[in-house]
């Protein structure tokens, strides 16, 4: 992979991970009223995530090879924060995940329990969700402006 | 079918759900008991830890999700229930591990 290239895939990660983040708000506060339906909302803001953590799956190699260890030798807390990034991360697709399952899911449970359960299940998720993400996008900024492909 | 569908979402939710608790139990059992090398000593290894975690997520949750389809099909609602709750706890597990457990 050509380092213009990998240039290119970082900063589409960088700015989808904020827009990721703006996108994971709007759920995280729409669905605290539990009846409230956002199908298109939901599923952009997950689709969001899922294509910036596809992107940055795809560089981690590359930034392992290229960066990690300068990074570590140079600036060794950047370093770990980039390691925070990576673990909260994985938190965060996965929530986005589980919440966009969920609210999708409402209108398909027959018992009106099950619908409240599922519907606060899925606000839930999208607020850890939208925590993570910020502290993702913030801790990547930090990252970046310190050492880039 | 229609009716069998939330006991899906319930099996689908439980197994992503279990994902980042086993990877941050993962994590957490790596830096308390294992020794790593430092990472600025580290030229390459074949070895990339995140997705090793991941991995083994996966194959956990695979197992958890059979389980939970069982615990769905007996009882939904309290199975929606308890899953609603995991939510905040497997938040708190990976939020924790994340930023103190690197």
């Amino acid at each position: 992979m050509t380092t213009l290239l990998l240039r290119v895939l970082e900063r589409v990660h960088g700015h989808l991970g904020w827009l990721s983040v703006a996108a994971l708000l709007h759920p995280a506060i729409l669905l605290r009223n539990p009846k409230r339906r956002a199908r298109l909302s939901v599923a952009l803001a997950t689709g969001f995530v899922v294509v910036t953590a596809l992107f940055g799956g795809y560089i981690y190699p590359a930034y392992r090879d290229r960066i990690k260890q300068h990074l570590f030798i140079e600036v060794p807390r950047v370093g770990w924060m980039f390691e925070r990034k990576e673990h909260l991360a994985v938190g965060a697709v996965v929530f986005a995940l589980v919440g966009c399952i969920a609210h999708l899911s409402v209108p398909l449970a027959a018992d009106e329990d099950v619908k409240r359960t599922l519907a606060r299940l899925a606000h839930r998720a999208f607020v850890v969700a939208f925590a993570l993400a910020l502290i993702v996008a913030l801790l990547g900024v930090t990252v970046a402006s310190c050492r880039s492909f | 079918m229609r009716t069998h569908l939330p006991v899906w979402t319930a099996t689908v939710v439980a197994a992503l759900l279990s994902m980042p608790a086993t990877y941050a139990l993962l994590r957490a059992y790596e830096v308390v008991f294992k020794s790593e090398p430092n990472p600025a000593r580290v030229v390459w290894s074949p070895h990339i830890g995140m997705f090793w975690r991941l991995g083994v997520a996966g194959y956990v949750a695979g197992m958890v999700g059979a389980l939970a389809y069982l615990a769905a099909r007996r009882d939904l609602p309290r199975t929606i229930q308890v899953l609603c709750t995991s939510v905040l706890v497997v938040g708190a597990m990976i939020g924790v591990q994340g930023l103190l457990m690197p």
